[in-house]
């Protein structure tokens, strides 16, 4: 009975498809070889889509959907990339989109989670660095969610713009020129916020 | 603009500022065994488009001597069930579904609503008291008849999915509920076990026993195919 590289041997596995009792072998064959590539890929994607969703959520429904994005990985393997970052970028998109429409429902929990398991944000600042950034998060909070997002992706994903593009499926160019505008306006908005705040003091900014 | 990447160095004071604020900075890498065990979990995962495709196999395995089906169940495996009933009532001895076997239960496919009919346990009375020989036309003359295989088997109920209809109005699982003390003597005549098969008949909403409901076996077989074979 043949062996693959870690020495499972192969057959073994229940056939999942209707196929004729001569091509159980070959069958099992091709899933060990499905079951190889995504080990051999997987292990990458789980930590940037960790990051990536804990940026974006509160710490369940990140487990949640990185355990759908790595499903939809697994069954769409033929469709992975050779770059399977951005793609799985992209499909983790789409589950947190449909995992945050179902949880609208279910705010009120969703809230009770977040209290129990802080975000990071609440919790992250380490004791010699910043505490926070009162006027980058206003400025952030001002811009239009698509542009908060592409400036996300290359300053925390740290993507370039053709990486960008598959994660929002855009071409290239068109997230330079939005990525490059984004910025303009990030910046405009500092300078606002930080003018503003220069004449009563950053403590005004962050009373609390 | 040189290309599309170029545009990634630009500005790196705002991007360092920005990357300052990265909620994730603080977060510690994953446990690799979780890792680990979330991956395995992730290629166990039956494929929801092939898992009634799978039952259908493994059941129609099970039955590679049938070679036709009534066309008149309505899930996968009922139809598979359903071959041996046209064997039953065609008086054909088969006796490769005796209650005996080792096959796996077949499972419910996921229809939304079943219909469910529920019918009682015998009264204490009928249970013990003297049966009459079990003939084909008392058992032709019951309410409701029909194979069905125990999905659950609890204190107070049975729970049958029905493979083949043969009185009655048509159901696709039949209740049988009662309480325990009557249901011990229903379960213990009948000798209702899960996932098996069993011929059931009913009249005025309780059991039939006195043989005429038990495991689908070939004498209660031929009874209920001499009943109902037209």
């Amino acid at each position: 009975m043949p062996e693959d590289a870690g020495g499972r041997v192969l057959g073994h596995t229940t056939p999942r498809c209707a196929c004729e009792g001569g091509a159980v072998a070959e069958v099992d064959a091709g899933e060990q070889d499905r079951r190889a590539r995504f080990e051999a890929m997987a292990p990458g994607l789980v930590e940037p889509l960790r990051r990536f969703l804990v940026r974006r959520t509160d710490h369940a429904t990140a487990d949640d959907v990185l355990s759908e994005t790595l499903l939809v990985c697994w069954r769409r393997l033929d469709e992975v990339p050779d770059e399977p970052l951005p793609w799985a970028y992209a499909v983790a998109r789409h589950a947190l989109a449909n995992a945050e429409r179902g949880a609208r429902r279910q705010r009120r929990v969703a809230a009770k989670v977040a209290t129990l398991d802080p975000p990071p944000e609440a919790a992250a600042a380490p004791d010699d660095g910043p505490p926070g950034d009162v006027p980058l998060d206003e400025a952030l909070a001002a811009l239009r969610a698509d542009e908060a997002e592409l400036l996300r992706l290359w300053a925390w994903e740290q993507l370039g713009p053709s990486e960008i593009a598959i994660v929002l499926d855009l071409t290239p160019n068109a997230v330079s020129i939005r990525l490059h505008r984004a910025r303009q306006k990030l910046r405009e908005e500092l300078r606002k916020i930080e003018a503003a705040a220069g004449h009563e003091g950053s403590r005004g900014r962050s009373r609390s | 603009m040189s290309g599309p990447d170029a545009s990634f160095d630009d500005d790196p004071q705002l991007r360092e500022r920005l990357r300052a604020v990265d909620p994730a900075a603080s977060l510690a890498p994953a446990d690799p065994d979780r890792v680990a065990r979330l991956l395995e979990a992730t290629m166990s995962t039956p494929d929801r488009d092939t898992t009634h495709d799978t039952g259908q196999h493994d059941i129609g395995q099970h039955d590679t001597t049938q070679h036709r089906d009534t066309g008149t169940t309505r899930r996968p495996f009922a139809r598979i069930a359903g071959v041996a009933a046209v064997l039953v009532i065609g008086g054909v001895a088969f006796a490769a579904t005796t209650g005996g076997d080792d096959e796996t239960p077949p499972t419910a496919g996921g229809d939304p609503a079943p219909s469910v009919l529920t019918l009682a346990a015998p009264a204490e009375q009928g249970a013990g008291a003297r049966c009459m020989m079990p003939n084909a036309d008392v058992l032709a003359g019951q309410d409701v008849a029909f194979l069905g295989t125990v999905e659950e088997l609890g204190a107070d109920t049975v729970l049958l999915a029905v493979d083949e209809q043969y009185a009655g109005e048509e159901a696709d699982e039949v209740r049988v509920e009662s309480p325990a003390d009557r249901m011990e003597l229903l379960v213990g005549s009948v000798d209702f076990r899960e996932g098996e098969q069993y011929l059931v008949s009913a009249t005025g909403g309780e059991v039939a026993v006195c043989g005429l409901s038990g495991p689908a076996t070939g004498e209660l077989q031929n009874l209920y195919a001499e009943a109902f074979g037209g």
